[in-house]
Order: structure tokens, then C-alpha cells, then sequence
């Protein structure tokens, strides 16, 4: 049974359901039945690329509402990405995490849905990972922040409706791989995921960061939909490329760090 | 000349700065250069490809080695590509966007293999 098709007053059992679970200080217990059949979902199979484009487009078209101090930051890292020092956000290799992974992600993701929860797996990085609960189950009291937050979902007819909370103060709102700023505390994200036709994703975000906005932001973000021999989802492990690959005395295969200085820089060999 | 293109690679590994993710600001994207010479080392890893390529000698200099950064595999795969699209010992033309500082790194834009003439975009 899909969830929007829950008898009204199954629907209310669930919700005094939760809603005494929360009043006695402690996260909601998964009713039973309150899976979402997959079968009746929407077709979201596939890759879904973003559009990059109108990732940049929005930089100009729909500017974040920053607080004052944070504008004088933000304007700076614009400035040094544009005379060709950009941070590096991600130059770490820590996710992109919520809410930067929505937003300035260059990469494809894949949504899986199973009984109770939608997976989106993101290409590039293997950390990129949100689960979302759809089983009605409702946020801890205290949730461990973590990069990606606690996402809770519903389905609205095609579209999906994702709350999260607990993400990492550190995680950015970023505009740019090189322009964002941590969030800081207290984010907050609503999602309406949907498509838009046949081959487009949708991501209609209100992101409520009170440490660095001054009111909510709303973005749209786009994914086109790749399917075919080409559109698998490759293993992608950020930190790779900061290893080379090499042969040890013993002739086993290894990875090998490649040394770098204080400031960043690779540090050459010693002289062969 | 193996063991030359050994040296190089081992350098190569040690000057890419940019394996790491990150933005591509750093890169002239205003700008392009065509680079002629022979693949010395392919890293097909997340999140960046690189390839590296000694550049032809020309006008009494001798070759340079250069360190081209590209997109992640999957995105390079989904435009044609796999991980052995180019091999060490190709003969390849590239179109770079070089780096802002003016060491020999760029970003790579296009490749064709020389004696194939096939054609990949990065």
C-alpha cells in the first residue's frame, strides 16, 4: 500500500502515534505497515546528472540572503576564485555533504528506493550517501550530527517531501566548489523532489541556516536523467588520488602517499 | 627511453598538486594551448583523471613534462571514454587550459591520439 494511500484513519493512529512517542521525549517507533510500496512509485531509475550551468546561473540570478559578515566573506573567496586561488572546499575529501551536495555537486547520483526509505548514492566521492526514512517514523529528540543529516520523508502524489536536520555545523552552503561558508548551526532543509517531464529531477530546496542567512533560501536545482550502457553509477573514492600506486619490496600492490609540503604541494622524489 | 619515461612519471606523481577535489579556478578557462607528445603515466581516480604528457622538444628545448587534470571517471566515461581510451606510449594532441601560474599543468579540454586520429573530449 503507498503511503499517500493510507486510510485517513490509519493516517491518524500513525500521527498520535508519533506525536505520543515524541511527548514521552523519545523518537517515534516505525508503525507497522508504514512502508511505502515501491511499486507504485515514481520512475526515478537511472543516473541523474546536474546541470551545471544553471548551477553557476544562479550565482548571479538568485543570490543566498548572507548576513552581513558572512556577504564580506563570501565576497572574498569570490574574488580569490576569480583571480585563480580558489579554497577548495572539498579539497579534503570529506563530503560535499547537506545542503552542498544539492547544490554545487558535479557529479551523478542514483535514487533506490526500497520499502520504508529512498537512497540517493552519489558518483565521486564514497561518502556521498543520504538515507531517507519514508516509514513515518519522525527526527530524534537529540539527532548525532553527521554530514548528511537526519532526512525523514513523504510522498505527496510524485513528489517527495524530505525534512533534515542534524547536519555538521562545518558542512557549507556553498555556491562554487571554491565559495561557501559552514553553516554554523541550526541548518535546516526542505525538499521537494519531483520530476518535471520525462528525463528531469527537480530539487526544490528551502535551506534555514539562522547563523548565516537572514531569511530562507529557495533553490531549485536540476538533474537530467541519463540511462543506457553508459549511465552506471562508477566506485568513486575521493582519497585515491592522493595515493599512487606502486609495487613494495615484497612485490605486494600498494598504495603509496604522495608527500606533500605544510602549505599543500606535492613534495618531488629524492633524486633517482 | 624506458627508463626516461619512468623519471618523468615518477615526477608527474610528485608535482600534481591537484588530485584532490576540488574547483578548477585555478586554470586558465579563457585560454587554450595545443600540446604534441607521448602519454607517460594515466591516473583513471576519483576525483579527478590525470594524464601526463611529455611535450615535444621544439626550438632547442628539451621536453616538459606536463600534468593535464580532467573530470572524475564517470563523467569522462559518460563522454566516451575508458580507462584505457589512452595508454603510456600514445602519441596524443591536447588542448589544455594552462594553469594561471604559468607551471606546465592545465586543464584538459580535448584530446586526439595521433596515430588514430580518434578524438576524446575531456
Amino acid at each position: 500500500m503507498a503511503y499517500w494511500e493510507l486510510t485517513h484513519a490509519k493516517a491518524w493512529s500513525i500521527a498520535v502515534f508519533a506525536a505520543l512517542a515524541i511527548a514521552c521525549g523519545r523518537p517515534a517507533v516505525t508503525p507497522p505497515n508504514a512502508g511505502t510500496a515501491t511499486a507504485s512509485l515514481p520512475d526515478w531509475s537511472g543516473i541523474w546528472l546536474p546541470d551545471i550551468e544553471d548551477q553557476f546561473a544562479q550565482i548571479f540570478s538568485n543570490p543566498l540572503p548572507w548576513k552581513p559578515e558572512v556577504a564580506a566573506e563570501v565576497k572574498r573567496l569570490t574574488v580569490a576564485e576569480a583571480a585563480g586561488h580558489p579554497k577548495g572546499l572539498f579539497a579534503n575529501c570529506l563530503p560535499e555533504a547537506m545542503p552542498a551536495w544539492m547544490l554545487v555537486s558535479h557529479n551523478a547520483l542514483e535514487i533506490l528506493f526500497t520499502p520504508g526509505r529512498v537512497t540517493m548514492l552519489g558518483e565521486s566521492d564514497g561518502n556521498r550517501l543520504r538515507r531517507i526514512y519514508t516509514d513515518g517514523r519522525s527526527h530524534p529528540a537529540d539527532p548525532d550530527p553527521s554530514f548528511h543529516g537526519h532526512s525523514i520523508g513523504r510522498w505527496e502524489g510524485e513528489t517527495l517531501v524530505v525534512d533534515t536536520v542534524g547536519v555538521l555545523p562545518q558542512t557549507y552552503i556553498a555556491v562554487s566548489e571554491a565559495v561557501g561558508v559552514p553553516n554554523n548551526g541550526g541548518l535546516h532543509v526542505v525538499e521537494r523532489i519531483h520530476r518535471a517531464g520525462a528525463d528531469v529531477l527537480l530539487d526544490e530546496l528551502a535551506i534555514t541556516a539562522p547563523n548565516v542567512l537572514t531569511t530562507t533560501w529557495m533553490t531549485t536545482r536540476r538533474f537530467t536523467r541519463q540511462k543506457g550502457p553508459n549511465a552506471d553509477i562508477l566506485e568513486g573514492v575521493c582519497l585515491q588520488g592522493s595515493f599512487a600506486e606502486q609495487t613494495d619490496a615484497r612485490g605486494d600492490a600498494v598504495f603509496v602517499p604522495v608527500p606533500h609540503t605544510d602549505e599543500g604541494n606535492p613534495v618531488p622524489p629524492p633524486a633517482r | 627511453m624506458t627508463r626516461t619515461l619512468a623519471v618523468v612519471a615518477f615526477t608527474v606523481i610528485a608535482v600534481t598538486g591537484a588530485q584532490a577535489h576540488h574547483s578548477s579556478a585555478m586554470y586558465n578557462q579563457e585560454k587554450t594551448l595545443t600540446l604534441r607528445g607521448v602519454v607517460t603515466q594515466v591516473r583513471w581516480t576519483s576525483p579527478h583523471v590525470n594524464v601526463s604528457v611529455l611535450a615535444d622538444p621544439g626550438r632547442g628545448q628539451a621536453g616538459v613534462a606536463w600534468v593535464l587534470e580532467a573530470t572524475s571517471p564517470g563523467n569522462l566515461m559518460r563522454a566516451g571514454w575508458t580507462r584505457t581510451s589512452i595508454k603510456v606510449g600514445d602519441r596524443v594532441s591536447v588542448v589544455v587550459a594552462p594553469l594561471r601560474d604559468g607551471t606546465h599543468g592545465g586543464w584538459c579540454r580535448g584530446v586526439t591520439l595521433v596515430d588514430s586520429g580518434k578524438k576524446l573530449e575531456c
